[in-house]
């Protein structure tokens, strides 16, 4: 089994320990991620969709026509996941859109014709749970995780298709697979906030205030995410609240990638949680892991 | 008083027909994580109307219930009785926005980060060492003469505003 990887921007010039934890995965589990040269931003449908449809569409779908493995294109980000699923969506539904965006791309000798699949790796990840639950060798007790699904996983599910919209099992189902504790919380739905940075960085804070309060009112000790976006604003923004806000945030956040290693039995230490504003040690020692 | 114009409006409903079928129940309005936290200053339902009516100074000259805030989290869209796509709508509404100079500076960065790079966060010296000691692959993004001349074709090279100087 084998996907073409999409990076996309973030996780491979931010948050590459994201990517690490991800390809340790999937190694394990015999699922093999071919590199392909030449993506761009795929593009990004918080920001360059929002300023120019029509770059939007012509990009990704440049980026798309580049994919060649059958089994399809697999992200490890929400944000590509939409805008590539997206892409597909218009292009298939409007043929006048498809020739037009097919004009465009003439000009750089490509073209495309919206057959290209397109994964999240969590959805990858859901389908092939029996491998995932072989690969277990060091249950996660203890664990009682928040998990934050993020907007652009499930929704618009018009477009994105797999997941209920308002209702999701996937990560939970994963989380207690690994023999975690999936923790249910307020606004466990609800959006992490980044999006609305780029406008206005008091309401964005705000949101992620609102989040983080109701996951430790809950009783959860980590959260739980698959979209670099949320991992920034979750990560990154406690010390920012910390700051500001007189709030007292030291919450480890862990991308779904790198529970399932830990699960696998790789070591703390070879999965750069060194890079991680909120690190997870405390959170080990309490919880008596890897010990 | 305002001025009503049909063209924002028929070019809303050529991009996404969904837009008439709004009867103004709210339903968005009240599922809406933004026009909670704001007391209703963003306000979805009001941007629907405002677009039905063709306000087209009040949506995109005043910023009135600032589309700029909707967080594109889409939870409208799954409640709507209606089934009114109404982040696509707000899609068109703010690249209208965009257009006339009505936008957040960060998505103008975002836009000219990509037109330089092909990438929206190019890769430093400090970010490729990362990587490096992480045992990962080097990674060849997209020739930047390629992305820009789609750019080009898309007229979104023209439409970024020049460095104030």
């Amino acid at each position: 089994m084998a996907y073409d990887l999409f990076l996309g921007c973030v996780i491979p010039a931010r948050l590459p320990f994201l990517e690490a934890s991800a390809r340790l995965v999937f190694e394990k589990l015999g699922i093999k991620l071919n590199d392909l040269e030449g993506f761009s931003c795929c593009p990004d449908p918080t920001g360059i969709e929002l300023i120019d449809h029509k770059t939007w569409l012509a990009l990704g779908a440049r980026n798309l026509s580049l994919c060649n493995e059958n089994r399809g294109v697999m992200s490890l980000c929400s944000g590509c996941v939409e805008t590539l699923k997206g892409v597909n969506y218009s292009l298939n539904k409007s043929k006048e859109i498809k020739d037009e965006v097919n004009t465009i791309l003439q000009s750089v000798n490509k073209s495309y014709d919206g057959k290209v699949k397109v994964k999240h790796f969590a959805e990858v990840l859901y389908e092939n749970l029996d491998k995932v639950k072989e690969n277990i060798v060091k249950p996660l007790e203890g664990f009682k995780i928040a998990a934050h699904y993020g907007c652009h996983y499930l929704r618009p599910s018009e477009i994105i298709n797999w997941d209920d919209p308002l209702d999701p099992v996937s990560i939970d189902e994963i989380i207690e697979i690994l023999g975690a504790e999936s923790i249910n919380y307020d606004l466990k739905l609800e959006c992490c906030g980044n999006p609305v940075e780029k406008s206005d960085e008091e309401l964005s804070l705000q949101m992620i205030d609102n989040k983080l309060c109701a996951i430790l009112k809950a009783g959860a000790n980590c959260v739980a995410l698959v979209c670099p976006a949320c991992f920034q604003q979750f990560d990154f923004k406690q010390r920012t609240l910390n700051k500001e806000k007189d709030s007292n945030y030291n919450l480890p956040i862990f991308y779904l990638s790198e529970l399932i290693a830990l699960a696998f039995g790789y070591e703390p230490e070879d999965l750069g949680f060194r890079y991680h504003r909120n690190r997870p040690n405390d959170l080990f020692k309490t919880i008596g892991f890897n010990t | 008083m305002s001025v009503i114009n049909f063209k924002l409006r028929n070019e809303v409903l050529k991009h996404n027909a969904s837009l008439s079928y709004c009867y103004q129940c709210s339903t968005c309005s009240g599922a809406c994580p933004v026009a909670l936290e704001t007391q209703g200053k963003y306000n979805p339902r009001k941007i629907i109307e405002m677009a039905i009516l063709g306000f087209i100074d009040k949506i995109i000259e005043e910023q009135q219930s600032s589309v700029w805030l909707c967080s594109t989290c889409q939870t409208c869209v799954e409640l709507c009785p209606q089934n009114v796509e109404l982040t696509e709508i707000f899609i068109l509404i703010k690249n209208r926005s965009f257009d006339a100079g009505k936008v957040p500076e960060a998505f103008i960065s975002q836009g000219k980060a990509i037109l330089e790079n092909g990438i929206a966060i190019p890769y430093s010296r400090a970010t490729n060492s990362r990587r490096e000691s992480m045992n990962l692959p080097e990674i060849k993004t997209a020739p930047v003469e390629e992305i820009q001349k789609i750019m080009r074709e898309t007229k979104f090279e023209e439409k970024i505003p020049e460095e104030k100087t």
